[in-house]
Formats: structure tokens, C-alpha cells, sequence
């Protein structure tokens, strides 16, 4: 081969790889059968705090508001619906939203922890979206890391007065992307590289998916910016009672 | 006391507890069936759905992680023969469906194998090595065998996970958590999120049926806008249906305690006995395996 058709052969395999990457966008679940038990079991453990601490929080709620039950199941299923829905997106991949971090700022992340929980585990039985052995792994980055994060940036930012669109968008998209970090996180520590070990492995895993999960980071995060401003224009009574938004900012208006 | 089954006749919503009927020639969209919850409804209408809904999922779920502990190419192939057979060819799923499900699980499958058997270094390493550059895309004989029988497993614990959820369906699985003594509030949650991911389902499917006549799709831009609204529209429309489903709940006395009416389906015990054969056949072929 001379030079030039070297560089051929690099173009060709950049592009082979970018495209065949473009499809499995959604590459958020762990699939079925990836991990190794002692992985499933370290993932599932750490979880189990989180989930006790959500469990916890929604039984004192619920012992003042019985109500909560019904709103935090249609929550539930809103969160299924949004992540099921394939998203309009520019590569033409069908792509889906987490929708975590949009419950995270609406809910708080302990109650997202275990709504995240059930809808991970239906998602696995209805759509074959991520399994049941890496159920705790998948739990630990979609429903319990990415909410966190999102949750997080926006209590923080909210104290610091950038605009509140910015913010959700903000929370919204770096939650998507730190999901998808710690995803890498969980399948690079399980499949180290030969040579470089685990971090040219997470090096790795971060680089290839980058192309596709930064477009959708920022998709998730414009999406969830419209649904927050459609709900503070139609449903401001909801988000009151919520606590996203307070009386003293409705009258201020 | 069947609270929720009334409360969907009020919304023509209870098309899940009628399914068996539904004639069942649907095309799949390949990968993504989500419209219909396909997998839902072949678990419905499953040759299966007569066997002890707890001795299915122990089954599956025992199959998985001797499947994962075994982490052997013989008993991932060995695995996936039985729950093809057991799924297409006693629960009656057709086998192009069954294909066409498979097939949500392969691209990614094929991705991920290649991230791990493939690795990126700046000297020539490995068997194969690819020059790029700056830098080498090598690989070993091992690794790719590795990644092959990775492969291999990852389709054989998703047919596991497949003999369960196109053979059980959901409230029945349910049903057996609660065997398991897991908390009541979860498993409350989980069989209101079920009934209310149809209902929501429905609304959805309308909204985007009158987006779409009014050229909400019509480019990116629209599309993305057009996504949103009917995110923000469908919370709106939830919250207000979760406001009637209360009320709905308090009026039929309501305390905090879901009871549903189960059919009673009897443990079978050669079915049992058959299970506890294949599982010492599996690891006495495993043994072999290693120690020859």
C-alpha cells in the first residue's frame, strides 16, 4: 500500500465506524448477559442505599398525602412513555431521551430513584431495553448518578440567578451526559484493555460514543426546556404544588 | 374488590385484559414495535400462559445466572436451543417475531463486543494491528474470541430474559414480587405505573396523530418543538388523570391496598422435576467441559 491509499483506508474506517456507532445512540442500557456477576452484584449493592433512602422519603410523604401514590405512579409512566418515544433526531438514528433528569428537577432525586428503579425494570421486560442481571447497573447510572447530577446543578445554579431555562437546560443535558459517563465507567471497569487497562478501555468507550451522546445531551436538554416552559404556561397550579416553583415567584410575575 | 378495573372502564381503557382476543398479525417495525408494547401482548397470548407464573420467572432468572457464572460458549449455545424451543415452539411466539426482537438487542450488541474486542494504541501491538494516522486499532486471536463468545452469551441471557416476559405477563409478574415479600408500596407503584403506561400511551399516540396533521414533523426544527409540546402537553394530561384516578379510588374505599383477583395456577411438579434435571445435565456438562 503507499501513502495515499493508506489515508483511504483511515478515512473509510472513520467513517464505517462513525455511521455503524450512529445507530445504537440509545447505547445508554447495559444490555441482557454483559456483565459478569460480581459485577451485577457490586452494581446492585450500591444501589440499595439510594433505593432505601427513596423508599423512606415516599413512605413519610405518603403517610400526610395519600394522593402522591397515584401522582408518583403517573410519573412513573410518563417517565416509561418519554423514554420509549424515539426522538426526532438530525443523524436519522432513532435515539431515546432518559427523561431522568426532567424527573429529577421536578421530583427530587430520591423519589427518582425508585420510580427510575420500576420504570428500568418495565422497560426491560416490555422493550428489551437493558436486563435483569444488570438491572443495579443500570439503576446506579440511569436512575440514581444522572438524576443526582441534574439535581444538583439545578438547586445550585437556581441560588446563583442565571436564567431558569438555562439552568434546566443545563441540568438536563450534563445529567444525559454524565449518565452515559458512568455507563462507560461500569462497562470499561468490567472490560479492561489489553494494554492501558481500564483507562484506555474508558478512554475508549467515552471517545466512540461522544460523536452520538454530546448531539443528544444537548436534544434532551432543549426537549426538557420546552416541556418546562409548556408547563409553567399550563399547569402552574401542578408545580406549585410540586414545590419547582413558589408562591412568592407566581405573584412576583 | 377490583378498584382499577372499573376505573378503566370509565376510560375504555382495559384493551391489556381483553388481549387474548385481539387477532395477532401484526408486522413488526423492525427494533421498534414500541407503539403496540408487542412483547406485552405475546405474553398475553402465550402457549405458556397456563404453567405457575412463579416457577417461569424462577426458571428464567436461575437459567441467567448459571448462564453468567458458567461464562462458557457450549452452555451459551446450549441455553439460547432450549429458549428458542421453549418459546417459539411451546409458547407459540412465530419465529419471525421472535427473529425480528432479537434484533432490537444486536446492533447494540455488535457495538459494544467491538469497543471491547478492539483497542486503540500509538505502537504496533497485537496480532492484527490497523495503522490510522497516528495511531493503531489492534486486536488478538484471544480477544476476538473472547468478544465471539461475549457475543454468544449476551444473546443467550437476553433469550432467558425473553422465555420470561413473552410468557408471563406483567401483573403476573407482579404477583410473584409479592410472593417475594417486596415492600407492598412498591409493587402498589408498579402495578398502577403498568396500568397507566396504556392510558398514557393512547394519549400520546392521539397527540402526535394531530401534530402530525398539522405538519408538526415537517423538519427537524418543528419536530423537536413539536416533541416537547406534546412531553409538557402529556404531563399536563397526567397529573389531571391522576387527580381523577384518586378520587376514582377513594370513591370505591380506598386505603392504601390494591386486591386484585389472581387465577390460581398450581406448581406442576414434572415440570419441576424437569427444570432440576436440566440444571444438573447443564452442569454435569459443564464440569466435563472444564476438566477434560
Amino acid at each position: 500500500m503507499n501513502r495515499k491509499e493508506k489515508n483511504l483506508l483511515a478515512l473509510c474506517s472513520i467513517a464505517a465506524l462513525t455511521i455503524a456507532v450512529a445507530p445504537a445512540a440509545n447505547a445508554m442500557h447495559i444490555m441482557e448477559g454483559m456483565l459478569p456477576p460480581a459485577y451485577c452484584i457490586m452494581w446492585g449493592v450500591l444501589c440499595i442505599p439510594f433505593i432505601a433512602a427513596g423508599f423512606m422519603k415516599i413512605n413519610k410523604t405518603l403517610a400526610e398525602n395519600r394522593k402522591l401514590v397515584v401522582i408518583l405512579a403517573m410519573a412513573g409512566a410518563y417517565a416509561f412513555i418519554l423514554s420509549a418515544l424515539k426522538i426526532p433526531s438530525v443523524t436519522g438514528s432513532c435515539s431515546h431521551m432518559t427523561g431522568t433528569g426532567l424527573c429529577a428537577i421536578l421530583f427530587g432525586p430520591c423519589v427518582t430513584a425508585i420510580i427510575g428503579t420500576i420504570v428500568l425494570l418495565f422497560q426491560a421486560i416490555l422493550l428489551a431495553h437493558g436486563g435483569l442481571t444488570t438491572l443495579g447497573a443500570n439503576i446506579f447510572s440511569m436512575a440514581i448518578a444522572g438524576p443526582l447530577l441534574s439535581w444538583l446543578i439545578y438547586k445550585v445554579l437556581n441560588k446563583t440567578g442565571i436564567p431558569k431555562y438555562v439552568n434546566v437546560f443545563l441540568a438536563a443535558a450534563l445529567g444525559d451526559l454524565f449518565t452515559y459517563c458512568v455507563t462507560s465507567f461500569e462497562l470499561s471497569l468490567a472490560y479492561p484493555a489489553a494494554e492501558g487497562g481500564f483507562a484506555a478501555s474508558m478512554a475508549e468507550f467515552l471517545g466512540i460514543f461522544a460523536i452520538t451522546q454530546i448531539p443528544l445531551a444537548v436534544i434532551e436538554g432543549l426537549i426538557t426546556v420546552v416541556v418546562i416552559m409548556g408547563l409553567e404556561s399550563f399547569a402552574k397550579s401542578d408545580l406549585i404544588s410540586l414545590g419547582f416553583i413558589t408562591k412568592k415567584e407566581v405573584s412576583h410575575e | 374488590m377490583n378498584v382499577f378495573h372499573r376505573m378503566h372502564d370509565q376510560d375504555h381503557m382495559h384493551k391489556h385484559d381483553h388481549r387474548p382476543v385481539h387477532n395477532h398479525n401484526h408486522t413488526h417495525r423492525r427494533g421498534h414495535s414500541h407503539d403496540s408494547l408487542s412483547i406485552d401482548q405475546m405474553a398475553f397470548q402465550s402457549g405458556l400462559s397456563h404453567i405457575n407464573p412463579g416457577f417461569k420467572v424462577a426458571f428464567s432468572v436461575f437459567a441467567l445466572i448459571f448462564l453468567l457464572a458458567a461464562d462458557n460458549l457450549a452452555i451459551s449455545l446450549l441455553v439460547f436451543i432450549t429458549m428458542y424451543y421453549l418459546t417459539v415452539i411451546r409458547g407459540g411466539v412465530s419465529g419471525h417475531s421472535y427473529l425480528s426482537l432479537l434484533a432490537i438487542p444486536l446492533l447494540f450488541a455488535v457495538v459494544t463486543v467491538l469497543t471491547i474486542a478492539l483497542d486503540f494504541s500509538l505502537s504496533p501491538v497485537g496480532e492484527y494491528h490497523l495503522h490510522l494516522f497516528f495511531f493503531y486499532i489492534y486486536t488478538s486471536r484471544t480477544a476476538l474470541w473472547k468478544a465471539f463468545c461475549l457475543f454468544c452469551k449476551v444473546f443467550s441471557a437476553v433469550s432467558c430474559m425473553y422465555f420470561m416476559s413473552l410468557s408471563t405477563p406483567v401483573n403476573e409478574i407482579i404477583c410473584v414480587l409479592q410472593q417475594c415479600h417486596l415492600p407492598s408500596l412498591i409493587t402498589e407503584l408498579m402495578n398502577m405505573i403498568y396500568r397507566f403506561i396504556f392510558i398514557l400511551l393512547e394519549v400520546q399516540q392521539k397527540m402526535s396523530v394531530s401534530a402530525r396533521s398539522r405538519l408538526g414533523y415537517i423538519d427537524t426544527r418543528t419536530s423537536l418543538r413539536t416533541f416537547g409540546n406534546i412531553g409538557s402537553n402529556l404531563f399536563i394530561v397526567s397529573m389531571k388523570k391522576a387527580g381523577h384516578y384518586y378520587d376514582a379510588l377513594l370513591a370505591r374505599c380506598y386505603d392504601g391496598q390494591l386486591n386484585f383477583l389472581t387465577e390460581e395456577k398450581p406448581l406442576n411438579k414434572k415440570l419441576v422435576l424437569c427444570a432440576v434435571l436440566y440444571f444438573v445435565v447443564l452442569s454435569m456438562i459443564l464440569i466435563t467441559l472444564k476438566f477434560l
